[in-house]
């Protein structure tokens, strides 16, 4: 096992080197700088553009740019943000506790959905036609249109949850912290929860059909233990690599449910970093977004191991 | 027996906990009513504001200070009709009062006397010195401020006592009025510093103004808490702490402005304006605002434009009073040029382009341009079509496009609409890489014509994005700009204003007005025409009774 995760830290280098490089190039080739904000203010001449170029080091040649961001980078010196000068670690990490606080409530309500929604699809037809129906359309959700319709039904017309933010002002109360948890969790939680459904259940539908649990079932073994402790962690493997990739993704995935619920989470520090072309955050950002999507993969890998005996062999 | 236990607790497991959700959901909704929707009031108002400020240092943000002039006050503003008033500054020089000398060499002297009695928030005297800091600071050219226009035309700042300062021009420059309405830097906690980095500078800044920044939550608010010792006097301001929430989901905001969560939104979108009329707890405030949309022809990029008979077709091609009535809502009024009638130098009397189709198909006909087999028109082999650029997620703006679209198709000329993100047209406006382009000026006070109109002010030199060419009218804009005598100023910009009218750089639709979303007890809320906001006289509102 530890040979394996110190192989699989290893070869991520090289492969965080090339996504650098990627992500590098990609934001140059969007169009408007970081300067491109500036040029709002009608004022702005074109020395002083050149000044600010100067001033933030965008004059130098691209390849000289991202030389020295990687070695600041590794370093631990990921620079300061263009848009307000404070540096880039302060920023993004300023933001994770909102956003883990965030995926990690809908996370835990998407599995405690999924998990006994999709074992008893995958045995009760009813159940099954019933509750593909809302997986369906929880997964085709426009979740900016949800979030906005549970605002509206549940902030404004009922007025029982907040509709944004993270606490209210002045509040430090733990119900009012989970209070204004409950609408962006529950539309995050929904899509993933329909998603994650549907895939445990085909996985489970999979293994059902296998002559193992014939075997098990000629052995005695009641359906209920059949399922539960034969088909249920064969199901699982799989599984779980899904929602814990997913769960990294969902924290991208944030970004319009942090806008809509002025969540203030590293979605919507995205969001207002792209509009603005602020390199440093962006790379920022998408780098922990690569390790993180690496270390969950990893995660996941050792979990399945742990779970599932027959992979402890391979690599 | 065993089995009877395990199914009743089952049970009884289930009913607690239902009853454990129903406790839950009540205190949530308890909390969440009570803390989140109390009206506004003398001890707290609270804003929807759409973004969150880059900077608290008003002279590197690149975005509207509205909180930023809560704390840091300019020498001058400008009041709600545009005029601009001092504030730091006890008088605004001009040639009249002597503040305002020309010199035989053609440089400008500026004399600002200070009003006495003004003190920072920590209590150190605001005195000609935080001037002359200001300016060096500007010009030592190691900080990166947003616009160093007009500081870098100063050649030196003169203080011969502790509320005067003398500001030396190289040159006459007219915009004098405005130099300092972004305030002063305090010179005894930013000498010596890199402003780049004076973080607690940027972030909380030391003003004079009637509030200073108490917290600053990242991603969520700004809490500003009313500074004591005010120099307008103890009275002032009322309320004591205002609360910028930062909503940058422009439906969300609104929807707090409904649930009571926010009490004022400033900047409602126009086509959001009826949708609030009907709350009895709000006021829907409307200034006409100082800024105008159009469509810019660039001459350079599309050749076609550089035919003034094209120009005026395509103007005579567009019912603006339909749009304005239609998909404007009826909340702007159709304009005919770039200074509104609120400026002491607006003409009213200018050459107009009224909807008339019929005018628009003969000028084109006169310049050569005739019906080809598809209707659009054809000239030396080639179409009139052209590409129109404008932002997205600007429901209005995506609106106008198709009513221009069709327009211009009825006259035969062909447009294609594309949709840029906001980042990007800021940056056309740069390349000049367009062919036309649907968009607003939101114009200073000041009535400067020269950065948008003059022959080489095109990009990157200016805002000329229209590549109009025309000695006559840089020439009268040279001129306005080279006097610091207003009424003479002001007589050159009317008769530029009609040479634009006449030359139809832009099709000119209509202005920009400013509607802020207030509560109805919030006495003394007047609003802003232009960028010095509607926070401009924060001092003197009050929550009374509706």
């Amino acid at each position: 096992m530890r040979g394996m995760i110190v192989r699989r830290v290893l070869q991520s280098v090289p492969l965080l080197v090339l996504i650098s490089v990627l992500v590098f190039a990609l934001l140059q080739a969007v169009p408007g700088g970081p300067l491109a904000a500036y040029l709002e203010n009608p004022n702005v001449r074109p020395q002083d553009i050149e000044r600010l170029r100067v001033a933030m080091g965008l004059d130098r040649p691209l390849a000289a740019q991202y030389v020295s961001w990687l070695s600041a980078f590794v370093r631990g010196d990921w620079g300061y943000s263009f848009a307000d000068g404070r540096p880039v670690l302060v920023r993004v990490f300023e933001r994770v506790p909102a956003t883990l606080e965030l995926v990690g409530a809908s996370t835990l309500l998407a599995l405690c959905l999924a998990l006994p929604v999709g074992v008893l699809a995958s045995v009760h037809r009813l159940f099954d036609r019933i509750t593909s129906f809302g997986a369906v359309a929880g997964i085709s959700l426009p979740v900016f249109w949800f979030g906005l319709l549970l605002q509206l039904v549940f902030a404004i017309t009922l007025g029982w949850l907040p509709s944004s933010g993270r606490a209210s002002f002045g509040a430090s109360s733990f119900a009012d912290r989970l209070a204004h948890l409950v609408l962006p969790v529950v539309v995050l939680a929904a899509v993933q929860a329909a998603a994650w459904s549907r895939y445990l259940r085909r996985a489970m539908r999979e293994t059902i059909g296998r002559p193992f649990m014939n075997a098990a079932r000629v052995r005695g073994v009641s359906e209920r233990g059949v399922l539960l402790r034969h088909a249920l962690p064969n199901a699982l493997g799989p599984f779980i690599t899904v929602v814990l990739l997913d769960a990294a993704m969902m924290a991208s995935g944030a970004v319009v449910t942090e806008s809509v619920f002025a969540w203030p989470g590293v979605g919507s520090l995205f969001t207002e970093s792209l509009v603005k072309r602020d390199y440093p955050v962006l790379m920022a950002f998408l780098m922990c977004g690569a390790i993180a999507v690496m270390v969950l993969n990893l995660l996941a890998d050792i979990a399945v191991r742990s779970i599932d005996p027959r992979t402890r062999g391979t690599a | 027996m065993m089995r009877w236990s395990v199914r009743l607790s089952r049970r009884s497991a289930r009913s607690s906990a239902l009853g454990v959700a129903a406790a839950l959901c009540a205190s949530l909704a308890a909390c969440g009513g009570e803390t989140s929707r109390s009206g506004p009031s003398n001890e707290l108002l609270i804003v929807g504001y759409d973004r969150e400020p880059d900077t608290m240092n008003r002279y590197a943000t690149h975005i509207l200070e509205d909180i930023e002039s809560c704390v840091v006050e300019g020498l001058v503003t400008n009041d709600e009709e545009m005029k601009i008033i001092p504030v730091l500054a006890s008088e605004i020089p001009t040639t009249e009062n002597g503040g305002v000398i020309v010199r035989p060499d053609g440089g400008m002297d500026v004399t600002w006397k200070l009003r006495p009695g003004v003190k920072w928030h920590d209590g150190v005297s605001h005195t000609s010195a935080d001037v002359k800091f200001t300016v060096d600071a500007i010009n030592k050219g190691d900080w990166k401020p947003e616009s160093v226009d007009g500081f870098d035309r100063i050649s030196s700042v003169d203080t011969p006592d502790s509320l005067t300062a003398i500001v030396h021009y190289k040159e006459v420059y007219a915009h004098y009025q405005l130099q300092f309405v972004r305030g002063t830097l305090p010179q005894h906690v930013l000498e010596g510093r890199d402003l780049n980095t004076a973080n607690d500078y940027n972030r909380a800044p030391l003003g004079t103004g009637p509030y200073k920044v108490k917290e600053w939550k990242t991603g969520e608010y700004i809490l500003l808490e009313r500074a004591e010792g005010y120099w307008r006097g103890a009275a002032s301001p009322k309320i004591k702490q205002l609360l910028f929430r930062f909503l940058t989901n422009t439906t969300t905001r609104i929807n707090l402005l409904k649930s009571g969560e926010v009490h004022m939104v400033a900047l409602v979108a126009w086509d959001k304006v009826r949708e609030l009329e009907p709350i009895a707890s709000l006021r829907m405030n409307r200034v006409v605002g100082n800024g105008y949309e159009h469509v810019t022809l660039n001459q350079r990029h599309f050749a076609p434009f550089a035919d003034v008979k094209v120009r005026q077709a395509l103007a005579h091609a567009v019912n603006r009073d339909l749009l304005v009535r239609t998909i404007l809502d009826g909340q702007v009024e159709v304009v005919n040029g770039p200074i509104q009638p609120l400026s002491a130098a607006y003409e009213p009397k200018v050459p107009t382009y009224g909807f008339d189709p019929e005018r628009a198909r003969t000028l084109l006909t006169e310049a050569g341009w005739v019906p080809g087999a598809d209707g659009i028109r054809m000239k030396d082999g080639k179409r009139l079509a052209f590409t129109l650029i404008t932002q997205s997620g600007f429901a209005i703006r995506e609106n106008v496009s198709q009513a221009l679209q069709q327009a211009f198709r009825d006259v035969g000329a062909e447009m294609t609409v594309k949709l840029l993100d906001g980042t990007t047209i800021s940056s056309v406006w740069f390349t000049g890489d367009f062919d036309a382009m649907l968009h607003w000026w939101q114009m200073g006070a000041d009535p400067e014509l020269t950065l948008f109109f003059a022959g080489d002010r095109m990009p990157p030199a200016g805002r000329n994005i229209n590549y109009v060419n025309d000695t006559e009218l840089s020439s009268l804009l040279y001129r306005s700009d080279r006097t610091a005598d207003v009424a003479q100023r002001n007589e050159l910009l009317r008769e530029a204003q009609r040479r634009i009218a006449a030359l139809a750089p832009e099709i000119v639709l209509y202005n920009t007005a400013k509607v802020d979303a207030v509560p109805k007890s919030l006495k003394g809320f007047t609003g802003n025409p232009t960028n010095a906001g509607p926070f401009w006289n924060v001092h003197q509102w009050e929550i009374g009774t509706p």
